[in-house]
């Protein structure tokens, strides 16, 4: 087992740390003032080549195997997690979807433009009324000639209001339940499709998500991905790989957050000496950083077996919920290491406890996680 | 046109070194490219975009983990890369033979090369490079064009700066404020894979380093602690005056 990176995988992992130490941070402020990340930052991001992220080389993009992607998700996760919400959505369920279902004429079309950021993309599922169960999906596509004609309500959808495509999953056979549902790529600019109201969330600011509404718009054909009917079931199988994707950015995100309170044990003095001296802030440290390692080790491996083509369904959920779990433990201890402080908005920490809470539910819920990997042990 | 660009690998300025055994130990340490060797990269980049027709190959003497620094400079921009692969630690004059004999069998007409290094610090390895190649040698450049075979610069000076020209070939020292040097993007950190990186062996140079590094130290600085009783504030003030004039010798 070699867990060494190769050289270039290496050179890119410090390259995306650095971007996230150097130019993200310095703006974490603003993008907390604002609740947007400013253009300029994007444009730096799309500079880099963070939009390419999981586009295959001759689309222009990075053309990366998982446990390099993974690599790079890592040092991700080091950036404020807006930021890091907007790449992702991106790169992960807004872009392997048509990466590995497309045909070449849509790949041609949209990943180009995709991979240089000229193009963001996100990925429709949830609605009102169907989260976690989203075989209960309600929005239709009904064939009419060349077309599909959209309509229905997604909401929480990242990336909404600063997409251009979106990946909608919508009922094409209402008669079949899961195995009637079909993926189409949907460009923003379409008539009849509109962005609703932007969602007022918890934390992660910069990184929007809104309700999109679909009122007939007419969408070509020639933009269904996957197979008609099938598109959904293909689409889910995608989204599982993604997971440790998940796995990969919340250790980056502990592990900045180790970092966050070695600095800040190692200043802070109370009864005449650095924090650090005392045991149980030690322990505190040291339980986050058992956290850091489980959590890596886990994802490379279950990058590996994505990389040899295994099915990955619950090695994939078992990374997600492991990593999202001490993320959010991480996440309160660098808070009671940081004391008042950890509770004040001018400190960092308080942000990234705020922020870190999405990634149990989104992307599979800590309990659908569950439910899948006890399935696995119970077939 | 062909441009020589040579990069020292460093420690990261934040890293934390330890010496083991009377060597540094750069084990675990973050290592990049020097600083003012990424100034003669960028400039060389910025030559080849403002027009100059130019091959940029960059060298790096030393250790494997070299290669790092010259993939760095490849992702910049650079089109190949020499590394002479040794473990041998090279003084400033032996180095600059290897720098001379690559200048010459690769027919350079432009040597970048830092104004010091961060792990010598000699400022001589640039005046060394020219001397054997009787070349004429600009130093602590803040600016530089190539026009017509001829050079342009400029370099600070004690009262400002000077503007000089020279014909080429030359050598070039590079320092802070010649240019911001570029990021290397992830795209082209990937195309960088497929750039040729030649490796050569110091015995094919004939070179063996005329200085032996026998030992080193962390220098550690240590407070004095000395702490002046606030009580009189008069006499503090005193007391801090003739430590200042006395013992820190800072105030006259």
């Amino acid at each position: 087992m070699d867990f060494n990176l190769p050289p270039e995988v290496e050179q890119m992992r410090r390259a995306v740390l650095d971007f996230a130490h150097d130019v993200v941070e310095p703006r974490a402020h603003e993008i907390e003032a604002t609740n947007r990340v400013p253009d300029d930052l994007t444009r730096a991001a799309a500079d880099l080549g963070l939009f390419g992220l999981s586009i295959p080389e001759e689309y222009g993009g990075l053309g990366l195997d998982m446990v390099s992607k993974c690599a790079l998700y890592e040092a991700l996760g080091h950036a404020h997690m807006g930021f890091g919400g907007v790449i992702s959505a991106h790169a992960s369920i807004g872009t392997t979807g048509l990466v590995t279902l497309g045909t070449e004429e849509q790949k041609r079309r949209f990943l180009p433009r995709m991979a240089t950021g000229e193009t963001i993309a996100g990925f429709a599922i949830t609605e009102p009324t169907s989260g976690s169960d989203a075989a209960n999906i309600r929005t239709r596509a009904e064939r009419r000639g060349d077309v599909f004609v959209l309509s229905g309500t997604k909401h929480y959808i990242s990336n909404a209001p600063v997409a251009g495509l979106l990946t909608v999953i919508a009922v094409t056979d209402p008669t079949q339940g899961a195995r009637g549902m079909s993926a189409l790529l949907v460009e923003m600019d379409t008539p009849g499709v509109r962005v609703g109201r932007i969602d007022e969330k918890m934390g992660q600011r910069g990184a929007l998500s809104a309700e999109v509404i679909f009122e007939d718009a007419e969408i070509p054909a020639a933009n269904l991905l996957g197979p008609l009917h099938g598109g959904y079931r293909e689409a889910l199988k995608i989204l599982t790989n993604g997971r440790v994707g998940i796995a990969a950015r919340a250790t980056g995100s502990m592990a900045h957050l180790v970092e966050l309170g070695v600095a800040h044990a190692r200043t802070r003095e109370q009864f005449g000496r650095p924090i650090a001296d005392f045991q149980a802030v030690q322990f505190m440290l040291a339980e986050m950083q058992v956290d850091v390692v489980t959590s890596r080790a886990t994802w490379q491996y279950v990058a590996w077996l994505v990389d040899q083509g295994r099915s990955v369904g619950m090695e994939a959920s078992a990374a997600k919920l492991h990593a999202t779990e001490a993320l959010s433990r991480v996440a309160d201890k660098a808070v009671q290491i940081a004391g008042g402080m950890g509770y004040m908005k001018d400190y960092p920490v308080e942000r990234w406890y705020r922020d870190q809470r999405l990634l149990r539910i989104y992307e599979g819920t800590s309990e659908i996680q569950k439910v899948i990997i006890a399935r696995s042990l119970l077939q | 046109m062909k441009i020589l660009t040579l990069i020292r690998q460093v420690p990261d300025a934040e890293a934390r070194v330890r010496v083991t055994n009377g060597a540094v130990d750069l084990e675990g340490a973050t290592l990049v490219m020097d600083g003012m060797d990424e100034y003669g990269v960028e400039q060389a980049l910025r030559l080849r975009e403002g027009g100059a027709d130019a091959e940029i190959v960059a060298l790096a003497v030393g250790p494997r983990r070299n290669e790092d620094a010259l993939r760095t400079a490849l992702a910049m921009g650079a089109d190949r890369a020499v590394h002479v692969e040794t473990d041998a630690v090279l003084d400033p004059i032996s180095l600059s033979k290897v720098v001379a004999r690559i200048a010459q069998t690769e027919g350079i007409d432009l040597v970048l090369v830092g104004g010091q290094q961060a792990d010598w610090d000699s400022q001589a390895l640039g005046a060394a490079t020219a001397e054997r190649l009787g070349w004429p040698q600009l130093t602590w450049t803040n600016g530089l064009q190539v026009q017509d075979g001829a050079l342009t610069g400029r370099h600070d000076v004690d009262e400002g700066n000077e503007t000089f020209t020279a014909t080429l070939p030359a050598v070039v020292t590079t320092q802070q404020g010649l240019n911001e040097p570029r990021y290397p993007t992830l795209p082209n950190i990937m195309k960088a894979k497929k750039k040729e990186l030649r490796k050569d062996t110091l015995d094919q140079y004939g070179v063996t380093p005329l200085v032996r590094v026998v030992g080193a130290e962390i220098q550690a600085r240590a407070r004095m602690n000395r702490v002046i009783d606030g009580k009189d504030p008069q006499a503090a003030a005193a007391q801090l005056l003739e430590l200042l004039r006395n013992e820190a010798k800072v105030i006259a």
